[in-house]
């Protein structure tokens, strides 16, 4: 491990203004769960680290049916598993939340370090983009704000758009539609403490017939340089009837979309295969979820790890 | 279990528990001591190479830098951890495998030392490599070491590549075969696996003011350290002594010399306390694991089931050196089976990779799970129950075991009888979830074994032996002393045991310290009592017959108050002709006491995906007399737990180009979480052995062998796909169950044979 400066800020504006009188080698942690790791590796060797999770104004959550969520970028991922209003509102993130390694990461892990590690295998970027998250960011110089899709935020493995020094704030999830089921699965070889060979989310919104979709949108995780949306796959369900079939087109172009690589966790071959099972039982459940209302989150969580099948 | 027992049979806690549980317990990385220095160690990045030049003077300079040492430091000489003398060390002037140490550093801290390191210079020039065993074997390929010949220890093997070669013959085979109505041939393949124990290696050690070292080392085996130690410093032995620390598991890793040449050597060097403490990556990469073994099985069965010949050929892959072994399995390729005629051999190949070491049942864990695949393909193959078609094969009491001997009295019928009446078979599950079972055969480990045991003057016992607490042994061993002394086990104190103090004992492996150490304690316990007895017959003018020692005294079985407590007695003894009460016994070898388990999972297999979970497991065993019930069941338990794992995920994944170690992490190396795992059914099965302490057989290898062909056989049912290679993973499963030929391996027996005969 190499030696660094150790930094903590207080405010968004303390961060901001360590960043500018060290930079260009400075380097945020709030969790550390990916910083002590690279650091250790010899991957990351920063002079200075600024600690950013002592900032109050990044840790705070809160929901309301108007303005939906808003997730404080130090929110850690405990916090999103076990949150009344994740678990009612947006099912797919509580469960990737509870698919994602042990308690004691959980406790420590942010959801911004998620977005901003920019895994490809990222536990909950495929529930957040199937929410249609947006990223709030600070630049360094004037403090100048911003707002990014998460569907643009990603610019490669490990890259986001991010200027250096900008800080992410705040993630916010749209108001959640009525009618709406959704779910995470995430395949992997152990029940937990590992990371996603491929992980899917899925999220349905049902018309007032209850048989068509109104709306879905389908994020996948692992089987790309980034996470990303399915847009092809959604467009074939999107206005048209659910059926067994509608289904089961949706997750084969789902799985066209995917282009993974081989690596220490799976085959190419293999992540291409199940990405559209994955995707098929993760709608299927979603349309159930719409249909009956909520899922008891036992369940939802089992689902999510593959605990039951 | 026995009620005339007061200690044994007794699921007593561990003696060790309390130390244990409130972070009291010392290991090896706990030794502090006054200027002490940190050693880090340099390693090769290259797969073969020549060390044209070495440069270590910028990392001497860094400050804060004690010593550095390369492979010139150490004497000019090849040691051993197999039968073969084929390495150094510390490599000298070539380095064979991705990770071979060449320089180590001693600084005042870790991150010094590690600092340093960056500045040794090398310059290597690549030679050719060679990384699988399937081609390495094969006449004309690229040598790993083409010196083997000189070897010291090489004997008996092909050449080239192969360094060691085990056989063992019976009849005809080939005229077996012919006979057969049948004959069957498959290959199958088990993976490199790590042994996952807990706790990192470390070591420390320090130069006294005698001039003598001290090593405190983390080690199943403190006099096989101390000689091989004593070889590579070419130092009297008599100059070493080494303390054997807690262990927090060793699986085989730690039966050795590991590092702790290193920090001694520093030590020497600078005059001052050194410690060595591995990360996690280095237990990965520096510290042998089991690498993979391909076995082909030829099998002969008449019209009725009856096996009559079984031909084996197994290429295991050895690594850079032979670091262990050679493989232990050859013999287990009958299994737990009486087959009349046999042909059996075992192939030992050198690669440029990391060098195998030991895994709880080395060799057999891989053969158990060809073989036990192997009859349940011949059993459905034939139309057999797969049951019925072992039941029908199976050895019985008098048949000649593999190497001839005579199978004594055992469990084994008793054990598949206790398994299949849990698991109600045979019994025909739903579509995507099967039952699979497998049963095989351990010998009681053996090996020197010596205990003393003295009775103090409050009547307490003060066992002394040299063998290392691995699994809950202490525990036994002190109950085995208190029930033959007839004290309590709060009585009997374990001492924590150096080379210099306890007399030599073999290494805590092959499931060996309570069947043969038990055994030697037994002994020097009914030793002290003897003299205890002795003792008050003399007091009490009656004859030693007369008196029986329990609950603490010794007293006249005719007239129980007329008594002396043993706290009496020590003090007396104390001025007695014969001196204070001290019992001993030494042996050197244990009579062959068989174990038997028989194992079965079910599974649940998730077509779509490929994955397979484990949903209920039971295991029955023979452990002829459980001295402590629940230290049993927690081998029971963790063997099976290894073996699930070794079964479902774990794999160290090795670069077929370089040799590398892909995944030298707990986050890539998979060893199974307790959500994986099922529960465990633990039946005790009890036919006494004749010869073990109080009847007792070996307990720890068989849970952990078994498992993978369990889940291989019960995949199989579920779904009807057979899965040889390991790990049984969700891609090959799926692969599988899309009928993509899963046939990686072939091993070339026809050449092997041409080979032999010359
Ligand atoms: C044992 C273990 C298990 C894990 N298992 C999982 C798993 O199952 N699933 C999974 O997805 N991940 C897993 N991870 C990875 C890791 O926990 C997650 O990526 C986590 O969300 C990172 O959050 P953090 O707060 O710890 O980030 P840090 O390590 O503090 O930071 C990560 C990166 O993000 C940057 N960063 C953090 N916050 C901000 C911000 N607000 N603005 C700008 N940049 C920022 C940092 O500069 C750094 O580059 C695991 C890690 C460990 C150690």
């Amino acid at each position: 491990m190499a030696r660094f400066e150790y930094l903590e800020a207080h405010t968004v504006r303390q961060a901001l203004s360590m960043y500018r009188r060290h930079a260009p080698n400075v380097r945020y942690v709030a969790g550390s769960t990916d910083f002590l790791i690279r650091s250790r590796m010899g991957n990351w060797n920063p002079e200075y680290v600024v600690n950013i999770q002592h900032i109050p104004a990044l840790q705070r959550t809160s929901f309301s049916r108007r303005n939906g969520l808003r997730l404080g970028a130090l929110t850690t991922v405990q916090t999103l598993q076990d949150h009344e209003s994740v678990q009612t509102h947006y099912p797919a993130l509580a469960a990737a939340a509870a698919s994602f390694a042990g308690v004691q990461v959980r406790n420590l892990a942010t959801v911004g370090g998620n977005i901003c590690n920019a895994s490809p295998a990222g536990d909950t970027l495929p529930a957040l983009l199937a929410f249609n998250a947006q990223c709030l960011s600070t630049g360094p110089e004037q403090g100048e704000q911003r707002s990014t899709a998460l569907d643009e935020f990603f610019t490669g493995p490990g890259r986001t758009v991010l200027e250096p020094g900008e800080l992410l704030t705040e993630i916010r999830l749209p108001r959640p539609e009525p009618n709406t089921g959704s779910l995470y699965i995430k395949h992997s070889p152990r029940g937990a403490m590992d990371i996603a060979t491929v992980g899917v989310a899925s999220a349905v919104t049902l018309a007032a017939d209850r048989r068509t979709c109104k709306d879905v949108r389908i994020g996948l995780g692992a089987v790309a340089p980034t996470p990303i949306r399915a847009y092809a796959a959604e467009g074939i369900l999107r206005g048209n009837e659910i059926t067994p079939e509608s289904l089961a087109a949706c997750a084969e172009e789902a799985r066209n979309t995917a282009s993974p690589i081989d690596d220490v966790r799976g085959s190419a071959v293999y992540r291409k295969e199940i990405v559209g099972v994955l995707t098929l039982r993760t709608l299927e459940r979603a349309v159930e979820m719409a249909r009956d209302g909520t899922m008891a989150f036992e369940t939802q969580r089992r689902l999510a790890v593959q605990a039951a099948f | 279990m026995t009620t005339e027992h007061n200690v044994l049979g007794r699921s007593l806690p561990r003696v060790d528990a309390l130390d244990k549980v409130t972070g009291r317990a010392t290991y090896a990385a706990d030794v502090y001591l006054p200027d002490m220095l940190m050693c880090k160690v340099l390693t090769s990045p290259r797969s073969h190479a020549r060390i044209v030049s070495m440069d270590t003077s910028k990392a001497e300079q860094v400050p804060g830098v004690r010593a550095v040492i390369t492979g010139n430091d150490f004497p000019d000489r090849y040691f051993g951890s197999g039968a073969v003398r084929d390495r150094r060390i510390m490599a000298r002037d070539e380095v064979f495998y991705i990770g071979e140490p060449v320089a180590a550093v001693a600084a005042d801290d870790e991150v010094t030392a590690q600092e340093a390191l960056e500045l040794v210079e090398v310059e290597y020039e690549d030679l050719e490599t060679i990384v699988d065993p399937l081609e390495a074997i094969r006449e004309g390929s690229t040598l790993v070491h083409p010196d083997m010949p000189n070897f010291e220890g090489y004997g008996f093997a092909m050449g080239g590549n192969n360094c060691t070669l085990l056989d063992a013959d019976r009849g005809d085979v080939d005229q077996a075969f012919r006979d057969a109505n049948q004959v069957f041939e498959e290959t199958y393949h088990s993976q490199a696996i790590n042994q996952g124990f807990l706790e990192p290696m470390a070591c420390a050690a320090n130069v006294e003011a005698n001039g003598r070292l001290t090593v405190w080392a983390s080690t199943q085996g403190p006099y096989q350290v101390r000689a091989q130690l004593a070889s590579v410093l070419d130092i009297p032995l008599s100059s070493i002594k080494v303390n054997a620390m807690e262990l927090g598991g060793g699986f085989g890793a730690k039966l050795r010399l590991a590092f702790e040449a290193f920090p001694a050597l520093l030590a020497m060097k600078t005059g001052r306390p050194v410690k060595l403490i591995n990360t996690r990556e280095e237990v990965f990469t520096l510290n042998g694991p089991r690498l993979a073994t391909t076995i082909h099985l030829k099998t002969g069965v008449t019209s009725d089931g009856q096996i009559t010949a079984r031909e084996a050929h197994s290429v295991f892959d050895v690594g850079a050196y032979l670091g262990a072994g050679p493989n232990a399995g050859v013999g287990h390729a009958l299994g737990a089976y009486d087959i009349p005629n046999f042909r059996l051999r075992s192939y030992g190949v050198y690669t440029n990779k990391i060098y195998v070491g030991s895994y709880r049942a080395s060799g057999v864990a891989d053969m158990h799970f060809a073989v036990e695949s192997h009859m349940d393909s011949i059993a459905h193959q034939i139309g057999l129950d797969p049951l019925e078609f072992r039941l029908k094969n199976v050895v019985k009491e008098g048949d000649a075991n593999v190497s001839g001997a005579s199978v004594p009295a055992n469990g084994l019928l008793e054990t598949i009888e206790a398994v299949k009446e849990k698991m109600s078979l045979p019994r025909k599950s739903e579509e995507g979830r099967g039952i699979g079972i497998s049963l095989g055969e351990w010998r009681s480990g053996s090996g020197p074994s010596t205990a003393s045991i003295s009775v103090n003057e409050d009547g307490t016992v003060s066992l002394l032996t040299g063998s290392v607490d691995i699994s809950g042994s202490d525990t036994s061993l002190a109950q085995i002393a208190a029930e033959t002394l007839g004290v309590e086990l709060d009585q009997v104190i374990v001492a924590k045991r150096d080379t210099d103090m306890a007399p030599f004992t073999g290494p805590s492996g092959g499931s060996r310290i309570v069947y043969s150490q038990g055994k030697a304690v037994q002994m020097a316990a009914e030793d002290a009592r003897d003299r205890l007895v002795g003792l008050a017959a003399e007091r009490f003018g009656v004859p030693s017959e007369a008196l029986s020692c329990e609950g603490g005294r010794v007293y006249v079985q005719d007239n129980p108050p007329q008594s002396l407590t043993l706290s009496q007695l020590a003090a007396a003894s104390l001025t007695s002709r014969s001196g204070p009460i001290i019992g001993m016994a030494a042996l050197s070898s244990m009579p062959y006491a068989p174990v038997f388990n028989t194992q079965a999972a079910e599974v649940i297999v998730d077509k779509a995906t490929g994955q397979v979970r484990v949903t209920r497991f039971v295991q029955a065993q023979d452990v002829g007399v459980a001295i402590n019930p629940m230290g049993v069941e927690g081998q029971l338990e963790g063997g099976a737990v290894q073996g699930i794992g070794r079964a479902l995920s774990e794999e160290m994944q090795i670069d077929p180009e370089t040799g590398r170690v892909r995944n030298p992490s707990l986050s890539t190396y998979l060893m199974p979480l307790a959500i994986d795992m099922p529960a465990i059914e633990n039946i005790l099965v009890g036919v006494p052995s004749a010869d073990g302490p109080f009847g007792a057989r070996a307990v720890a290898e068989p849970p952990g062998f078994g498992p993978p062909a369990a889940i291989a056989n019960a995949i199989y049912d579920a779904v009807g796909i057979r899965i040889k290679e390991l790990p049984l993973s969700a891609d090959r499963v799926l692969a599988a169950l899309q009928g993509q030929d899963g046939d990686e391996y072939h091993i070339d027996v026809e050449a092997l044979k041409k080979a032999e005969t010359g």
